[in-house]
């Protein structure tokens, strides 16, 4: 952590200025951290809520399959495969927008909209399979809906995570670098400025003990 | 009633209900694994089908095709010693079975698969035998050619009229509704045909089992949202207790349970009292829970306790009833036994496998 002290100026201006870059250092290392300590809330608000969001997708997710067992039972697990070859696939679009969170940070927001196309006819035979198949599908659609929020908690999570590391780095970098450079210029301004006052001393007492001598010579001199 | 008629099909139907696999057993089955449900089904009626099977084919989807292929010949066996009368109506709910091959046709012309893939879907019966279904599949190029190439049977012409003139392509569910339609209409017409006691029988029976049919499409369209106009062009024939209006005013009905009172309604005015059973069960169930599925459960039971009715309000034998009951109960032990396969291979508990079952008792 060495700082280049023949670029410093050793003089009481550059000591004043240097003394306000320390208290400004300061002062944003106080805000940085209130603003890490903001980003630590809002990120331990996201982690309450995600086992709670994954427990309800793996009951879902549970619930889902095991009515789509319980369907092949029923009717079959060819019936249920055949029947799978014609089924037209349902469309989801994902909308990724941004939201603000804290700190007016950017945050993903996620919206799965499914794109009507069921709704003129059934997707499959409804005499051929049993209902616990449409159970399945309404369990799979909010499985998918609590995935997509999953998602979206662990993208904001991710992203708070990356400015939180940011922040740290900010914080360390004026604590552990910045600080001490600024501590060690003062210091050496300082220890220049001691030194030069010594020297004025010293050269103000010989330039008087000069000046005395010089008086009693003149005093002794016969005129 | 001539009982002259039945000194084939009674003997036979009494000692094939009497190789069905009892309850008891069935419900032990469900704690067995795979291994032990396999050597269980080879010693009984099941073994033929089951000692087709290579033995490094041998898994749970091998294993249910069996089951449908025993019921199959079970049912053919069954036609061949009928009576005329009793063994056109046999013939025609044997026509539910080759529609299935129809429609597992048009799935895999349409899912574009090669022949081999589609025929390994097939369950070969009747007219749609191995051969016949094979010639089809390879003989056309897409659903268009497939209807074209089936023209020699009647399903060939009725797909042609769901198709229409326009010749735009159509969703493959309205062929299917339109396939199973017919189907269900031939039944229905063949039950009107018989006389006496065995007309009596299959008109109550089978006039069940289509309005149980209309029934689970009804629900569920209503829990799809699928507007009313489109929910009516699912339906199957109806029967003949419930007139159209009646089945119009349970699909414009705004909830599952105000459908089934409607229909109850109907089925008071109409002293059709085994519907009113019905309809009874499934409101009480109702009460229980709104979900589909177990309503459909409730329907499937009050079909067998139907079948299982008329075998305790008229004779046992020598009538069409003993008939349509055993082969309802083979049909539900073939799908006991498809759930309990299933079951069992994806390591559903006991117990759950047991809410499935639908057992006479």
């Amino acid at each position: 952590m060495s700082v280049d002290l023949t670029l410093i100026h050793p003089t009481r201006l550059e000591l004043l200025r240097l003394r306000r870059r320390k208290a400004l250092a300061e002062g944003i290392v106080d805000i940085l951290k209130k603003d890490y300590d903001a980003l630590m809330i809002a990120l331990f608000e996201l982690v309450r809520n995600l086992p709670s969001l994954r427990q309800q997708m793996r009951e879902q997710l549970n619930r889902a399959y095991g009515s789509f067992i319980e369907a092949q039972m029923i009717t079959g697990q060819k019936k249920i495969e055949e029947v799978s070859l014609t089924s037209e696939p349902v469309d989801f679009n994902l909308e990724v927008s941004a939201r603000k969170g804290v700190l007016g940070l950017t945050l993903p927001s996620m919206q799965l909209n499914e794109q009507a196309t069921g709704v003129s006819h059934p997707r499959f035979s409804l005499l051929d399979t049993p209902a616990q198949l449409d159970e399945s599908i309404q369990e799979i659609k909010a499985a998918l809906n609590n995935i997509v929020k999953l998602a979206e908690t662990q993208a904001a999570m991710q992203e708070i995570l990356d400015v939180m590391a940011v922040k740290r780095r900010q914080i360390n970098r004026i604590e552990y670098r910045v600080l001490p450079q600024i501590d060690a210029a003062v210091h050496y301004v300082e220890l220049i400025l001691e030194e030069t006052e010594r020297q004025d001393a010293v050269r103000v007492r010989v330039l008087q003990r000069k000046r005395k001598e010089r008086m009693q010579k003149t005093l002794e001199t016969p005129t | 009633m001539s009982a002259w008629k039945y000194k084939q099909l009674t003997p036979k139907i009494i000692v094939s209900r009497l190789r069905l696999i009892n309850s008891k057993d069935l419900t032990a089955l469900c704690d067995k694994n795979f291994d032990a449900i396999h050597s269980m089904l080879a010693k009984t009626p099941y073994h033929r089908e089951i000692s087709d099977i290579p033995s490094d084919k041998l898994n749970s989807f091998t294993l249910e095709s069996s089951l449908t292929k025993n019921f199959t010949r079970t049912f053919s066996e069954i036609i061949e010693c009928s009576p005329k009368g009793i063994g056109s109506l046999l013939s025609a709910m044997q026509m539910k079975f080759e529609a299935d091959n129809v429609k597992t046709m048009l799935r895999a012309k349409q899912a574009n698969l090669n022949v081999d893939q589609a025929m390994e879907y097939i369950i070969p019966v009747a007219r749609l035998n191995e051969l016949y279904c094979r010639r089809k599949l390879e003989s056309s190029r897409n659903t268009a050619e497939l209807v074209e190439a089936l023209a020699d049977l009647d399903y060939g012409k009725i797909l042609r009229e769901a198709i229409g003139e326009n010749e735009e392509p159509k969703p493959i569910q309205e062929l299917e509704t339109a396939t199973d339609r017919y189907v269900y209409n031939r039944i229905s017409k063949a039950a009107g045909k018989l006389r006496g006691l065995d007309g009596k029988i299959a008109k109550t029976v089978l006039g069940l089992e289509i309005d149980v049919v209309n029934l689970k499409i009804i629900f569920r369209c209503k829990t799809m949202g699928l507007e009313e106009h489109r929910a009516k062009k699912l339906l199957v024939h109806s029967s003949s207790v419930f007139e159209e209006e009646d089945v119009d005013k349970a699909i414009k009905a705004s909830d599952i349970k105000s459908a089934a009172e409607c229909l109850l309604a109907a089925a008071e005015s109409a002293h059709a009292r085994d519907h009113k059973y019905m309809l009874t069960d499934l409101l009480k169930e109702l009460e229980s829970s709104e979900a589909v599925s177990q309503l459909e459960k409730a329907l499937d039971r009050s079909l067998l306790k139907t079948n299982l009715r008329m075998l305790k309000r008229y004779t046992s034998f020598f009538n069409i009833g003993s008939v349509l009951a055993f082969l309802n109960l083979k049909w539900f032990e073939v799908r006991n036994l498809r759930a309990i396969i299933r079951g069992t291979e994806a390591k559903v508990p006991a117990d759950k496998i047991r809410k499935l079952l639908i057992l006479p008792s």
